[in-house]
């Protein structure tokens, strides 16, 4: 009798026995140990795990922000060999992360409209034009549910919610193939945690992009996620 | 029974350089002992700054009107002194983020201890009492206490400050944000001993903005919206079913519920209309709610009001 | 019923009163103080050279006067207008100089700040070598060095610029390093961007408010600096006056009885490091705690 397997699934984004320690004043921590993961291309992956361990990290490592101290990272069949600021800037197309507190995540003295366009001014894909500028930041400030009139203002004249969705718009708009969500909306009220989760959803309705959801509410990954991995003292469990 | 803490036509608003902020609006409530309020609402809400209100300890530029009876006597009239030795024998105050109230210079003890006197404890009570509290929230003193505050993490810090709430014998003791940042077991495990604390007879006023969290307390709800309290009412009867459209776009938008957004965003303090403030991201408005600001009605009994026009006497006759 | 329970005054009478109010009356008077000088200094243009060389040999060391209000020096030169011009070479001076020091410093600390590693340790150790040295000595030794390649005035200049510029690449050097660890940075590499656009387009716009403080704090030591070094007769040419020339001839005529011709010049070196010196320091404490006080709520 022929059995069907399913075809394998592609990973758009691989890690393969990430390792990662750090020094503190206890000596070496380690934040991950020798941890392997597969994310598909399209969907919703959950990463759970108690807070410090090593969510963080591994969202870091998985977006080339970090380097692994050993295991290798393959980004689209292509293992990643530069980190940081060595990265290509067509890889780092690829991956975006938003972080967990859009205070930080910010560079204060920039206004909204420029911190939303930065990376397409670092790719220089900023439309010279006014009017076309105009367009394409109206077009994404919809899409995230953020008032127009906010885009001139500094970071700390808008609320926390309304940045962290300036923070959506700036992770999107490059189109990156996969997005980490780093505890996303833990710091915001319900109402704005579904905006924002919406729009990511309305976004992968729109084009093939993969989703991370690293974040500590179980009852949040349930809904939301296809898939669950969890990381507990340093390792993956599922 | 004599209530122990009543708040009434409480507003409070501060001068700022972006202009006038109103912070709270006719705020009325009630707790009785071995009560628990739990006051839940987005940031910018008003929640924090009620339990600033309530401990006196509002920045400069702020104008308060309004009354807060503790016990019958008014707060907001005593003299510094006098507040300092309510503050001290009668409140007792869990702090926000744990890791910027603990000082970070000195040993756990030391500072606990410094508490517990300030409570009119003795040192050898002191020592006891804060045994007992450490006990209480799962924490040993002899370990805990000869160490700073940056050699604990986030959650045992929380646990420490929670275990102020058990020494001595406050009336009322003020959580604010007590689960931010924990777990799920920790937060069971807060919600575990808040209702300890209330079985010593204290009234408790909770601040929050987890909703789960609430809910497990099983107390009463007030809810709150851009500086004015939108509904009161039991937390069973909340959870099922709300009654202002606020608490009910909240509900469904965790989730479990379907996620499904408030349309609209929060309504900047500086600019509060003078209709309902919900009204512009209300799914049920009518005309009227943008011509009145609607006063709190009774939906069910005693317990329960909202302040929404869908509860005023001519609308449910309809 | 209503109570107010902390008495403020509005904002409008706040911003009104406030800003006089929160201002130590020293800083305020050294500001206007140092305001008036400088406008003085600048006025010193319009007075023609010629009236400050004018050289009356009959008028020689007289004290003070209604025609000279501050005396004339040994050669009969109106001392009150030889101050003046004095001021402005000074100020000048002092003010090229501080920048010329914050820009190699800050230069020196970017570099070091972005680079890291073993440039970041080099650099440091060059820092340690220059600013244990004698700030005057050194400077001595520099301007010896540099006066007959290219002048006295760009001799002083450069002597003064690469014997202070070590705070500043401290400051700057340890700004970057807190700066680099922030999640914004983090966020911009997130977006592609470069070391250099990190460095220009976030490090830079985030370090000028130290470094414009810098530059008022500096600019007090220049002009002492660039006074001792006029004083010993190693700055400009007696015949372009500053404040340290004016002072070293006035020294000379001392003996003579003239008290004039020192205590004038000394007199306003003190005042003008005095009155700047306050408004910097002023300008330090309010700008390093509080960065920005908004009401939270």
């Amino acid at each position: 009798m022929a059995t069907i397997t399913a075809p394998a699934v592609f990973c758009m984004l691989k890690a393969n026995g990430i390792s990662k320690r750090y020094w503190t004043r206890k000596g070496w921590v380690t934040a991950l140990d020798n941890v392997s993961l597969c994310l598909p291309e399209t969907g919703r992956v959950a990463l759970l795990g108690p807070s410090g361990s090593g969510k963080s990290t591994l969202g870091k490592i998985l977006s080339l922000l970090l380097r692994p101290d050993s295991g290798t990272v393959v980004l689209d069949g292509a293992p990643v060999l530069r980190w940081r600021t060595k990265t290509p800037p067509a890889l780092r197309r690829q991956v975006q992360l938003v972080w967990q507190s859009p205070r930080l995540a910010v560079d204060p003295r920039m206004r909204i409209k420029q911190i939303i366009l930065e990376p397409m001014a670092v790719q220089n894909l900023v439309p010279v034009k006014r009017a076309e500028r105009a367009t394409v930041l109206g077009r994404w400030t919809e899409r995230v549910g953020l008032t127009d009139e906010l885009l001139d203002r500094y970071p700390h004249e808008i609320s926390e919610g309304q940045l962290q969705r300036a923070c959506l718009a700036r992770a999107l708009i490059v189109q990156p193939r996969y997005l980490i969500c780093d505890e996303l909306s833990s710091m915001l009220d319900v109402s704005t945690q579904a905006s924002l989760l919406a729009a990511i959803r309305s976004e992968q309705d729109r084009r093939k992009m993969g989703v991370l959801l690293i974040t500590h509410d179980r009852i949040l990954a349930m809904h939301w996620c296809d898939s669950i991995a969890t990381l507990s003292l340093s390792r993956i469990l599922i | 029974m004599a209530p122990l803490l009543q708040v009434s036509g409480l507003s409070v608003r501060f001068r700022t350089p972006y202009g006038i902020v109103r912070a709270l609006s006719d705020v009325q409530l009630t707790i009785h002992s071995g009560e628990l309020l739990v006051v839940v609402g987005e940031s910018g809400s008003g929640k924090t700054v009620l339990a600033d209100t309530i401990f006196r300890l509002l920045p400069l530029n702020s104008e308060v009107r309004g009354s807060v009876r503790l016990d019958g006597k008014e707060l907001l009239t005593l003299s510094p002194d006098a507040m300092r030795s309510v503050r001290s024998r009668s409140l007792a105050l869990i702090p926000q983020s744990p890791g910027t109230a603990l000082n970070p210079v000195r040993r756990i003890g030391t500072l606990l201890l410094e508490v517990a006197r300030a409570r009119g404890l003795s040192a050898k009570e002191g020592e006891e009492g804060l045994a007992r509290g450490l006990d209480e929230v799962g924490l040993g003193w002899d370990s805990i206490s000869r160490m700073y505050a940056h050699q604990l993490s986030g959650g045992m810090q929380q646990r420490v400050v929670n275990a102020l709430a058990f020494v001595g014998t406050p009336d009322l003791v003020i959580a604010d944000e007590p689960t931010s940042g924990l777990e799920d077991d920790l937060v069971d495990a807060t919600v575990a001993q808040l209702k300890r604390i209330r079985g010593r007879g204290a009234a408790i006023l909770v601040i929050t903005h987890d909703l789960r969290f609430a809910q497990k307390l099983d107390g009463q709800i007030g809810l709150m919206y851009a500086s004015y309290l939108v509904e009161s009412a039991p937390s069973g009867i909340f959870f099922a079913l709300p009654a202002h459209p606020y608490g009910r776009g909240l509900l469904q938008a965790l989730p479990e519920h379907g996620g499904i957004p408030i349309p609209g965003s929060p309504v900047e303090l500086t600019a509060l209309p003078s209709c309902c403030v919900f009204a512009e991201r209300c799914s049920v408005r009518k005309p009227r709610c943008f011509r009145e600001s609607p006063p709190m009605y009774p939906v069910d009994g005693d317990n329960h009001r909202a302040r929404c026009v869908l509860y005023a006497e001519s609308e449910r006759n309809q | 019923m209503k109570f107010i329970i902390n008495e403020y005054p509005s904002v409008a009478e706040q911003t009104r009163r406030g800003i006089l109010h929160r201002v130590p009356l020293r800083v305020a008077v050294a500001a206007v103080g140092i305001l008036i000088l400088g406008f003085l200094a600048l006025g010193a243009y319009f007075i023609r050279p010629v009236d400050a060389r004018s050289v009356d040999l009959q008028r020689v060391l007289n004290a003070p006067s209604f025609g000279h209000p501050f005396g004339t020096d040994e050669v009969g030169r109106d001392l009150g207008i030889r101050l003046l011009h004095g001021l402005r070479v000074s100020f000048a001076i002092s003010i090229l100089a501080a920048i010329v020091a914050i820009l190699i410093g800050g230069l020196a600390g970017l570099v070091a700040g972005t680079l890291g590693h073993w440039v970041d340790s080099l650099f440091m150790r060059i820092v340690d070598f220059v600013s244990s040295q004698n700030h005057l000595l050194l400077g001595i030794l520099l301007v010896v060095l540099f006066r007959p390649i290219m002048g006295g005035a760009a001799a002083i200049v450069l002597s003064v610029g690469m014997t202070h510029w070590t705070t500043m690449a401290r400051i700057v050097r340890g700004e970057l390093l807190s700066l680099r660890e922030r999640p914004f940075i983090s966020a911009a590499i997130n977006g592609g961007a470069n070391r250099l656009r990190l460095g220009w387009r976030h490090y830079l716009p985030h370090l000028l408010p130290s470094m414009g403080l810098g530059l008022v704090l500096l600019v007090p030591h220049a002009i002492f600096h660039e006074s001792a070094l006029s004083f010993l007769g190693l700055g400009l040419p007696p015949h372009q006056a500053s404040l340290g020339n004016i002072l070293a001839d006035g020294r000379r005529s001392l003996l003579a009885g003239a008290w004039w011709t020192s205590f004038f010049p000394g007199g306003l070196i003190f005042i003008v490091v005095l009155g700047i010196g306050t408004v910097g320091e002023y300008l330090r404490d309010l700008l390093s705690p509080r960065w920005r006080s908004e009401l939270e709520l």
